[in-house]
């Protein structure tokens, strides 16, 4: 069940009528049941998994909350070990064994397994692992009603995609569950409007035109249609990804919860330390407070700081998927981050200076990495940026009309960036709001892509 | 908050009608597209500057073979004008839809040809839930027809589908409109010169001059010789629609009829424009025995004094391997002769055209 489907929203609506109409002790249960049935459209069988790590976690934070001592240590450790062994096994597996195959000098497939990737694997068990570690250090009571428990693992807005709800914002909304004020309901149908409009007619519309390059780069020779290719890809994954975060923040802010904001303007960044404090803010910020920090951080000088960040980014790279590619991405983006570290750049306030340029570059730089993230294989990657940076230019892939709507997108994403305009708009009279969504709804019904449903491209992690 | 939802809402519908209601965007549709298609030959039919008690207007798909050129080569002798708004793949209920277009007062004609390829309810495609329709349709439609119009797709799909095309649209028109971004100058000449010329494309097109002459079939034993001429692309489609066993009966296609022939007959009940269907020439060849119900929607009409049934082996004589170019579809030769034996049965079912031709 794709949030843009039909299906989703009679769910949806079914789900806000049920929960508005119940009394208030039976709402979490609905919820509950609402996301396993969620879940359950994708794989009824796998649900099982989702309950057994649920049954785990919730188990083991009861229990290391009371202990001492090693027992402590040994309870977090089963806790990691089953959420890391159950991603391992079902992301990594046929990854690692097909290294070790071609290691052994065997087919690559020779023990590979008919692996299906349960879906939000890799959000939820963050979210799990998250969870322990707060009570672990104290930081987070363990909870004790395994409902709540549960419908913190399995809630269906961000199950899938994230963002990756930290457990004390989760249960704060839960435990002083309000109905949303009118500000916030306006905000919620505007986020779910324009997370839809992101999706269907931005990412989609450039999604043809990276898939098409992506599919056979050779059909497409020169460095204008290489650069136009993978920039059509840079526009398609954010643009999918936050408007898939935008409806997740929408949709609970109608449940009255509120996640927290995981993108904010990334391709405006003027360097590589700023754009990941814009990008899967939620993923960066688990990144660094459960994995940078407890490795020392940058407390142990430059090069230990270095290789911190290293392998952060390594290991971020490796969690979007099993494949060196991934691993090469994080890579480039540790390698520019401590780059930048160590020439100072990014620690200057925001809003100093605007710096076009440096936007420019940094988008540039941000492209060139989506190459090995979009690209099937590491031979496919080097081709296609040789096809970057050489030879004649080639035909431009986008139609003028695309290039006329990213001009559009970067005036009202700079719009944004300086006057808030979508707060402005929620604060607005009722007539200009209602005109607004109208005009979103509009454009959706003229450009949204509906040939048939393209995935989002973050469920595959 | 319910009412600014509610507002959008209008909105919204406001900014779908400004666009696609004014008629503006359906005169600049792409030219051979489906709907743009149909919508040319509306246009074509609604800017041909006749009208009278000697008109005569022909709706079907692409394999009625009239030609009103050769046909109103005969108009000083018979006194009637040729049209047709025939569109290649619609359907009757697209041909209700159109007549209402063209002629919105039920006074433009003097009769309106309906072909058919058989009297009997028997068919092999299921016509009644073909999505095609609203694809044609979409330029046609009013928000008056929402009920009537998708109540009548037996499958609750295409029945979403054609309430969400007569409400917005611009769904319809999406894919339309994305290749308008992409080609508007293009597009706004080929509209420009399609209107300009489309009529004399129309009465001047060149027919196919492939012929059958020369196919055998035997019967016995299900075996058929084409002619080397005839290309591959036919050849299959051509043994298919003559070997293949006579479609069954079928209750929906009774009642399908009986619906939109009933409306195209009721629309022009109490006025001087006359229902003249005919069976038009079943095929290059015909295989004996080939069954003949006693009672079928159509023949019902008839027998009712709906319209004027004439005789279905009036067209006979053209059921010839070399008056068709393939198994369903009549060459230039084949259209010729059709078209002057329309004229002359017209005629002769209606008499000398009333009144001053004008």
């Amino acid at each position: 069940m794709l949030f843009h489907t039909t299906h989703f929203f009679l769910f949806m609506a079914a789900v806000l009528g049920l929960f508005y109409a119940s009394p208030r002790s039976w709402r979490r249960v609905i919820l509950l049941a609402a996301s396993y049935y969620f879940y359950m459209c994708w794989n009824a069988k796998l649900v099982s998994l989702i309950v057994a790590l649920t049954a785990i976690d919730y188990a083991a934070a009861r229990w290391l909350w009371e202990a001492e001592g090693t027992r402590r240590k040994a309870l977090l450790a089963v806790s990691l070990a089953s959420n890391l062994g159950f991603l391992g096994f079902f992301k990594y597996y046929n990854f690692l064994a097909g290294n070790a195959a071609l290691f052994l000098g065997m087919p690559a497939g020779a023990f590979a397994l008919n692996i299906i990737l349960p879906m939000g694997i890799s959000f939820h068990t963050f979210q799990s692992m998250s969870y322990v570690i707060d009570v672990y250090r104290r930081q987070q009571a363990p909870i004790v009603n395994p409902v709540d428990y549960a419908l913190y693992i399995a809630f269906f807005p961000q199950m899938v995609a994230g963002p990756i709800v930290r457990a004390h914002d989760f249960f704060r909304d839960l435990y002083n569950w309000k109905p949303p004020a009118a500000e916030e309901q306006l905000r919620g149908v505007l986020l779910v409007v324009f997370g839809l409009l992101k999706k269907l007619a931005i990412a989609d519309q450039f999604a043809k035109i990276a898939d098409a390059y992506f599919r056979n780069p050779a059909a497409s020779p020169g460095w204008l249609a290489a650069w136009s290719g993978v920039t059509a890809f840079s526009i398609q994954i954010y643009f999918d990804f936050s408007g898939y975060t935008d409806m997740a923040i929408g949709l609970a802010q109608l449940l009255g919860f509120h996640f927290p904001e995981n993108f904010r303007r990334p391709y405006l960044s003027r360097s590589i330390t700023e754009f990941w404090r814009r990008w899967h803010i939620s993923l960066s910020s688990w990144l660094r407070d459960y994995l940078y920090i407890p490795l020392g951080g940058n407390r142990g000088g430059g090069l230990r700081t270095y290789r911190n960040l290293m392998l952060t980014m390594l290991l971020g790279g490796l969690w979007h998927g099993a494949s060196w590619n991934f691993v090469i991405w994080g890579g480039l983006h540790g390698g520019l981050l401590a780059a930048e570290r160590a020439a100072g750049v990014g620690r200057e306030r925001a809003r100093l200076s605007f710096g076009p340029l440096r936007v420019a570059l940094t988008f540039a730089l941000v492209t060139i990495s989506w190459v090995f993230f979009r690209a099937a294989t590491l031979a496919e990657s080097t081709q296609i940026l040789g096809r970057m940076f050489s030879g004649p230019p080639g035909k431009l892939l986008w139609a003028r009309w695309h290039i006329w709507f990213a001009v559009l997108i970067v005036i009202l994403a700079v719009a944004e960036e300086r006057w808030d305009w979508t707060t402005r708009l929620v604060r607005a009279p009722a007539w200009a709001y209602a005109a607004a969504i109208g005009a979103f709804l509009f454009c959706l019904e003229l450009i949204g892509f509906t040939d048939q449903p393209v995935p989002f491209v973050y469920f595959q992690f | 908050m319910a009412v600014r939802l509610g507002l959008a809402v209008v909105f919204l519908f406001a900014f779908d009608a400004a666009a696609f209601r004014t008629g503006w965007y359906a005169s600049i549709l792409e030219p051979n597209s489906t709907a743009g298609s149909l919508q040319t030959t509306i246009w074509v039919e609604r800017h041909r500057a006749a009208a009278g008690l000697n008109q005569v207007l022909a709706v079907g798909d692409s394999r009625i073979p009239l030609r009103p050129r050769a046909a109103n080569a005969l108009t000083a002798e018979t006194g009637y004008t040729f049209a047709t708004i025939a569109v290649w793949g619609t359907t009757p209920r697209c041909w209700y839809y159109m007549l209402r277009e063209v002629d919105p007062g039920r006074n433009r004609y003097a009769a309106i040809i309906v072909p058919f390829d058989t009297y009997n309810d028997r068919i092999s495609e299921l016509i009644s839930n073909r999505d095609l329709d609203i694809r044609y349709l979409t330029p046609l439609l009013r928000l008056s027809d929402l009920a009537d119009f998708s109540r009548s797709f037996p499958s609750w799909t295409n029945r979403l589908w054609a309430v969400q095309s007569i409400l917005l649209k611009g769904l319809s028109y999406q894919r339309d409109f994305q290749d308008f971004l992409v080609r508007h100058k293009w597009r706004l000449r080929a509209a420009k010169i399609t209107h300009d010329h489309a009529g004399e494309w129309m009465d001047n097109a060149e027919w196919d001059t492939q012929s059958l002459a020369g196919m055998s079939v035997d019967w016995g034993t299900r075996t058929l010789r084409l002619p080397d001429s005839l290309p591959a692309d036919k050849r299959g489609f051509t043994r298919d629609l003559l070997l293949n066993d006579p479609p069954p009966r079928e209750a929906w296609f009774t009642a399908y009829r009986r619906l939109w022939f009933g409306r195209i007959v009721k629309r022009y009940r109490g006025t001087r424009t006359r229902l003249i269907f005919i069976r038009l020439p079943r095929g290059p060849v015909v295989r004996p025995g080939w069954p003949e119900d006693k009672e079928s929607a159509i023949r019902e009409f008839g027998a009712r004094g709906d319209a004027v049934l004439t005789d279905e082996n009036y067209f006979n004589e053209l059921e010839r391997p070399e008056l068709f170019g393939d198994a369903l579809h009549m060459n230039g030769p084949g259209g010729d002769r059709f078209s002057r034996m329309l004229q002359r049965l017209v005629r002769q079912t209606l008499g000398p055209p009333e009144g001053p031709r004008r």
